[in-house]
Order: C-alpha cells, then structure tokens, then sequence
C-alpha cells in the first residue's frame, strides 16, 4: 500500500440512496446516512449481507446512481455538479467491475470489441490506437493475443472476468469499484483474479473499493474495512482489528458465523447464531437497526439511534454499548 | 447403508453420448454425513440426481449399482422408486424458491410430502406438517402453514425445504449446495440445524457444496470430486489436515482465510478439462505440480491407507500441504 495522499480520492457524507416505488408510494432506503473516505492507493472493503445497500452504494460510487441526499466527491469533486461532458471525461478515472462476467460481455462481440468500447465513448484515439491500448491491457491481464478475436463464449469464467478488467484498465482508471468480482468463480481460479487485482494495484497505483459478502476475501485483500448493515455502516476500522477484534455485535456475529475449513478442535472461538434474517429496508427498525437480532439490546437501543464513535483510533462504531475493549459483555439472553 | 459401485453417467447429446461422471464408488453408513465437494462441473449434482433417479430417463445412461439397503436403485422402475424418493431418501435444493410451488401454501405442500407415502387424513397430516415446521424452528408454525412461499424469507423457505425432506423420517438426506443461496449469518443457522436434526434422529447425509468451511463443520467424512471422478475419500479432519489428492490440497491452499492477509494466493493453474475432451490417464495431470510420466496411465481409487482412498499413483511417496499448511 502507499501512503495515503492528503486530500481522500474518495469523499462520501451523510450519503442516502432511496428508491422509490411507483405505485405502492413505499421507500426502499437502500443506503441511509453513509459517511467515510478512501485513500489513494488504498483497498477499502465494504462487507455486508444481501439487503445491506452494498451494491447499490458501490453503484452511486461510479456516478451510476445519483445520491438522493448527501455528498459524494471524487477528488474533491462533485460529479453530480458537472455537465454532460465533463462528467464523461471525469468519471473515466472511476470505473467498477461486476460479479457476473458473462453478463457484463456482449456475447455477440469478440473480445477485443467489447475492450475497445469504452475507449470509443470517450472518444480521442484512432482504431489502431485503441486496439493497440486494448491488447495492451488485454496481455497485462493474461489475456494472450490469439484470444482477443473470440467470443465470450469460448472463455471460461476466470478469463472473462479478466476481459472485465482490461475493459475498465484500457481507461487508466484510478479507483475501480470491485462489486462482488469473485463470487461467480470457482475456488480454485479465484486466488488467480485476487492475485491479479493485488498485481495492478501495485502496478498502477489503483485504489479499490471491495465489495463482497465474503469474509474471508475481504480480510484478505482490504486494508480497512466497512461493514454494512441495513443501508447503514456499523463499524468501520483497519482490517486486522475489525475482523480480529471486532467492536459492533453484528460484525462479531458475522465473523464467528464464517464457515472454516478447519477440523473442530482447531476451530477456535465460539459461534454466535444470529436469530431471524436482515430486516426490510422499506422500514427499518427504530433506534438501532440491528437491534432485532442483537443479543445485547436493551430499552436505549430501540429509542435512540447510536452515533457513529471512534472508539480506537481509526475505528469506528455505531453501537451504544461498544467499548474499546470490543461488543458489549453477553447478557442474560 | 448406501453404496455406490462404478456408477458412471452419460446425457444423450446431438454429437454422442457424452460421459459426465465415470467410475464413481462411495458409501455412506448409517448416521454418517457424507461431504461431497468440488468445483462447479465436476460431477456432484448429477451423482445426488442419479442416486434419486432424477436425471431424465430417455437422455440419459446411468450405469452400475446404486445399492441402497440391498436394493438397487438403478434397476428399480419408477413405481418402486417413487416410493423410495421422499420417504426412505429425502432432498433438498440450493434454491428454495424454484423447488417451492408458488401457488400452494407451504402447509399444503409439506402435507402433500406426508400424505404420499402414509395413508393419513388431512386434519392429521397438518398437525404433523405443524409439527415438523416448528422442528425446524418456524416460529408460529400453525400461522406459517397457510402462507406462501412468497411470504417467507429465503433461510425460512429454506427450513420449509427441510422440514418438508424430513417430515417422512428419511433414513438418508441427499442436500446440493443447500446453504450456497443464503446469507452468511443465515447459512450459520441452517447448517447448525441440518447438524442437530442428524445428530438427534440418526439421520445420514450426504452434503454436495463447494464450500469445504461447511463440510468441516458439518461432515463426518469427504469425498473430492474432480472432472467426473472422485479423486479422494477420507475421513474429514484427516482429508483437511493431510489431503493425499494434490487437487483436495489445491482446494485448501487456494482459500484466502487460510493464507496471510496481502500475500499471495495459491491457485490451481489451468482449468477443468471439459467432458468431451477428457485426457486418459489422471485427468488433472495438466493442472498438477506433482505430475510424472507414469500419471498419463489410467489411475484407479486406491487404498492408501485404511480408510482412505485417493486416485493418485503418487499419493503415498508425496507429502501434501493442507488447511493448515
């Protein structure tokens, strides 16, 4: 990692995201009140559970969503006050990539095509130029060149996530939002892409956004983290500390419910099981959001709203009884 | 209890039948929770389907012995089968909601499981249907009977698919990918409770994932599927500390919770052969750092040690690294 820039590459405040729907005159309030930044040259994971707004922040992170309120400033800059074309050219420096990589091909494209489109939007270079710029990036992936005139098709699903990140490479981005980028492979293939994200970043200097339900892929890769529950953020912290020794009940939760290939002697800690599932996001519960499944709640927790502490330096929390020391003592319950 | 010798699985296809799994032997012994696991392709889906006798009949080949209790299951017609499926062997699938029907409540479904193979009247087979809902955990289970699918969450429709496999007293449960759908902190509660419901009613399981963190905390013994074969059997901690197959060691190493933050990943190079181009010989010779002339010969699932197959002419002169490597 380098170190971090003074102004963050990434500003978000107070940023909420809500959808809503035409006809029942009900709002879904996927992202809810988001504050943090992101370093230059950083891997910032974001970790959550279906339901908990991860993606839908990450898509408001590329300017693919429009914040409903609140701030988002790229560099300092406010991409939602820019015109048509600025806004083009900006938000080449701010590219994201998918979970599914054959949905994200044309199937009716050769490879080399679809990695030469984005360079086509922005307009600028020859054809030459940009096949060259797109085997370019192409190789750098592992791509060779005998393959660039195929189809998806003819790709397994390694190699298309690959072409997903030549594609998004070919504009020299400097963040790339990485929304679920290894969930569709298989685990064997996985280390190969992570390996490669962890490559170009040294590379390159590109920061990361890492967004994922996998624990295990998040504490691997990311140098903080944030963790995500019902639009909101509860804890956010280096790495290490947030998954070793975690501050908020709910990551507590999330980390000991994780499946470890280990036999049941070497398996350490003890699992906490969660009762029921993620609530609605069309209406949350009052107070604390994780209050219905927490352990630890008390009368507070359903009145009022915890505020967002920094309990350690650089960690975070939104809990009323977090302590220094970690989640509040286990209860009567 | 059940044991599977040499079975073997083609689909018809317009260029020949194409062979997807090939020689596969195991048992599974009363009680015992099997663990099958592999990578997507790799033949474990179809080997529950076939033990079920679920893979369409005109397109595909299945040969060799399904023995359950005695009986062949691959001989038997699709009366006698039927009469197996759900009652003596139960099921359940990665997706809840596509093995729910839409349109029937949950209660009548799970009732419909019951009454196909007890002669019972309606009333009693919906206390039984409450009963088994409140067994795995529904709470209110005499309200939940009158929903529909719709209205459940994903981990509670998934319990509805347990509770509906085990409502006949199955002596075997075959789960594909049953928890792969779910959410990290939900899949925690149903692998703990497919757990406990084996433990308490002496139930086998055979569990397909790709997730070996869930066949260590569930199984009892795993078996490593690789391009249609099993390449390993071995009892669990056994198989996650000392893999004899370097494809299960592969597996392993290429889990990041294992491997130190930032550090390099291993992985296994190349990819799966597809079916109809299969090498002769070990099948993952081109992926393997272990390989040597003598692996391009067949390689049959051997004993290396009691209890412990592997199909690897190398396994006993390797030492390979496993989960705690």
């Amino acid at each position: 990692m380098t170190a971090p820039a003074e102004t963050p590459l990434l500003e978000v405040r107070d940023l909420k995201i809500h959808f809503a729907t035409r006809d029942l005159g009900i709002t879904v309030k996927a992202v809810d009140g988001v504050s943090f930044d992101v370093m230059s040259g950083e891997t910032f994971g974001i970790i959550g559970e279906s339901g908990s707004g991860k993606t839908t922040l990450g898509r408001a992170l590329v300017s693919l969503l429009k914040p409903t309120a609140g701030h988002i400033r790229h560099e300092g800059v406010e991409l939602g006050g820019l015109s048509t074309e600025a806004l083009r050219q900006a938000r080449r420096h701010y590219q994201i990539v998918f979970q599914d990589p054959s949905a994200a091909l044309n199937p009716r494209q050769t490879i080399l095509a679809s990695v030469c489109e984005p360079l086509e939007i922005q307009g600028g270079l020859s054809r030459d130029e940009r096949e060259a710029r797109a085997i370019e990036a192409l190789s750098r992936v592992g791509i060779a060149r005998e393959y660039v005139r195929r189809y998806p098709h003819m790709l397994s699903g390694g190699q298309k996530q690959r072409v997903n990140i030549a594609r998004v490479l070919t504009l020299r981005p400097r963040l790339i939002v990485c929304d679920e980028v290894v969930a569709a492979l298989d685990v064997s293939i996985r280390g190969d892409v992570l390996n490669l994200f962890a490559e170009l970043q040294r590379d390159f200097g590109l920061t990361y956004v890492f967004i994922t339900h996998d624990l295990s892929v998040v504490a691997h890769v990311s140098d903080r983290v944030a963790v995500t529950y019902l639009g909101r953020f509860v804890e956010l912290g280096p790495t290490e500390a947030v998954s070793d020794r975690p501050m908020h009940p709910y990551t507590e939760a999330l980390m000991s419910a994780e499946p470890i290939a280990l036999p049941s002697a070497m398996r350490t800690g003890k699992r906490i099981v969660l009762e029921g599932e993620i609530p609605s996001p069309i209406d949350p519960p009052s107070g604390c959001r994780f209050r219905t499944r927490c352990p630890h709640a008390r009368e507070l927790c359903e009145q009022k709203e915890p505020e967002w502490r920094e309990l350690r330096e650089g960690h975070w929390v939104a809990c009323h009884f977090a302590t220094p020391d970690g989640p509040p003592l286990a209860s009567t319950h | 209890m059940l044991q599977i010798r040499g079975l073997s699985v083609s689909f018809a296809t317009a260029s020949g039948p194409l062979a997807v799994t090939r020689d596969v032997s195991f048992s599974i012994a009363p009680g015992e929770r099997l663990g099958v696991v592999g990578e997507s392709g790799c033949g474990k889906t179809v080997t529950g389907l076939s033990i079920l006798g679920l893979l369409p009949r005109k397109s595909t080949t299945v040969s060799g012995e399904i023995l359950f209790e005695g009986r062949d299951l691959n001989r038997l017609g699709p009366e006698p089968m039927r009469a197996i499926r759900g009652r003596e062997i139960g099921m359940i699938f990665q997706e809840p909601m596509t093995a729910l029907d839409p349109v029937f409540t949950i209660g009548e479904q799970i009732s419909e499981a019951y009454r196909s193979h007890f002669p019972v009247g309606r009333a009693q087979a919906r206390e039984r249907a409450i009963d088994s809902l409140a067994q795995v955990g529904i709470p209110l289970p005499a309200r939940r009977f009158d929903e529909y699918p719709h209205q459940l969450s994903g981990g509670m429709r998934q319990r509805v698919m347990i509770a509906m496999a085990l409502i006949c007293e199955p002596k075997l449960l075959i789960a594909d990918e049953p928890t792969t759908a779910l959410d990290v902190t939900v899949q925690a509660q149903i692998t703990d409770l497919l757990l406990e419901l084996s433990q308490n009613a002496g139930t086998a399981l055979m569990f397909i994932t790709h997730d070996l963190g869930v066949v260590a905390e569930v199984c009892t013994r795993m078996i490593t599927m690789y391009a249609g074969e099993v390449v390993e059997d071995a009892p669990i901690d056994a198989a996650l500390l000392k893999p004899r197959h370097p494809y299960t060691s592969g597996l392993l190493r290429s889990l990041p919770r294992l491997a130190k933050r930032k550090s390099l990943l291993p992985s296994i190079p190349g990819r799966v052969p597809l079916p109809s181009a299969m090498p002769t010989g070990c099948r993952f010779l081109e992926r393997c750092g272990y390989a040597q002339s003598g692996c391009k010969s067949d390689q049959p699932l051997a004993e290396i040690e009691p209890g412990r197959l592997a199909r690897c002419s190398r396994a006993a002169d390797i030492e390979l690294p496993g989960a705690t490597a």
